[in-house]
């Protein structure tokens, strides 16, 4: 069960932040941090062989003893980081990849949202029930 | 040979986003300026019955629908044809009222309210008011006064949005005076 998931806007500060259980909210903070640079290793170290339409994938990040790191990275460089608890069987990379997808998805639909301004950090509740579906769902 | 033959038959596709974030633009944009919701719903109204008065003038000339014999048949060809041509959806039409004065429009999606959330301080918002409107201006022009209103919203938490509109009176047109 995916246990945070960060969406990470282009002046890197988190947009949304959510994670089960809530306290360990501050630790998941440091983790997704640290993960962000090597979101943007990884992305210049693939270049432009792996351009999907949809944006990057990177999948695994790095896998500590506790959690796997998940990042993926739109064309508009929001990125999208997700915890994923090690002891659940691996997933593939297809899986957490269309997972990343439909969070796409769903962030496309927030920011047209006419109300908030850009940058507000707002709890949209459409992608809020997206996201906690996802992470009932990736077990 | 007439050009306006060819009104009947195009229909300009175009991607509903840019229609639905302009339209929310123009909501933020009122809000912003009147902060107040129920002045930003009058202004929504009244601009919605200027786009009323000159839209049915296109409607009636790419439907080709006759005149309507009754307030039944008006509510037909608004649901099946009018938010069919302009909205792309059909409303369905219930709630008839005993006397036929009165029925209701449900909209199961509303293109106007793709991806929006209304926030909390705009609670009393009529976010698509100025359906409202062209629906008033149009029927005006035909010599019909009604009143249109919201009375469930899916903005709002409703499963459905609701527009029931009322027929007021037939618009007998004004002799000048002097004229009998």
């Amino acid at each position: 069960m995916a246990v945070c998931i960060m969406v990470i806007v282009k002046e890197n500060y988190p947009f949304y932040v959510r994670s089960i259980p809530v306290e360990n909210e501050l630790k998941f903070h440091s983790v997704v941090h640290t993960s962000l640079d090597l979101v943007d290793e990884k992305i210049s170290a693939m270049g432009k062989a792996l351009v999907d339409q949809r944006g990057l994938c990177p999948g695994l990040l790095y896998p500590t003893e506790d959690y796997k790191v998940y990042g993926y990275v739109t064309n508009s460089k929001v990125k999208f980081v997700t915890l994923v608890d090690s002891s659940n069987t691996a997933h593939r990379d297809n899986e957490i990849c269309s997972m990343f997808w439909k969070l796409h998805n769903s962030y496309t639909d927030v920011t047209c949202n006419p109300f908030p301004n850009p940058g507000d950090r707002i709890r949209p509740r459409v992608f809020d029930n997206m996201v906690t579906s996802l992470m009932t769902q990736v077990c | 040979m007439s050009r306006q033959a060819n009104r009947g038959t195009e229909s300009k596709k175009m991607s509903s986003e840019l229609f639905t974030l302009t339209y929310g633009a123009l909501v933020t944009q009122l809000c912003k300026d009147y902060e107040n919701d129920e002045d930003v719903n009058k202004q929504l109204d009244k601009m919605g019955y200027n786009i009323g008065v000159r839209l049915i003038e296109d409607f009636l000339a790419r439907s080709n629908v006759g005149r309507c014999h009754d307030f039944r048949e008006t509510a037909d060809v608004i649901a099946k044809v009018a938010f069919k041509m302009y909205l792309g959806i059909t409303p369905s039409i219930t709630n008839w009222s005993p006397a036929g004065d009165e029925f209701s429009l449900i909209l199961e999606n509303n293109p106007l309210v793709d991806f929006v959330e209304l926030p909390d301080n705009h609670s009393s918002l009529i976010y698509s008011n100025l359906l409202c409107g062209v629906l008033r201006g149009a029927l005006e022009m035909v010599q019909m006064a009604v009143e249109a209103k919201f009375v469930q919203d899916t903005l709002k938490g409703d499963s459905v949005t609701e527009i029931r509109m009322r027929f007021i009176r037939r618009i007998e047109d004004n002799l000048p005076a002097g004229e009998e």
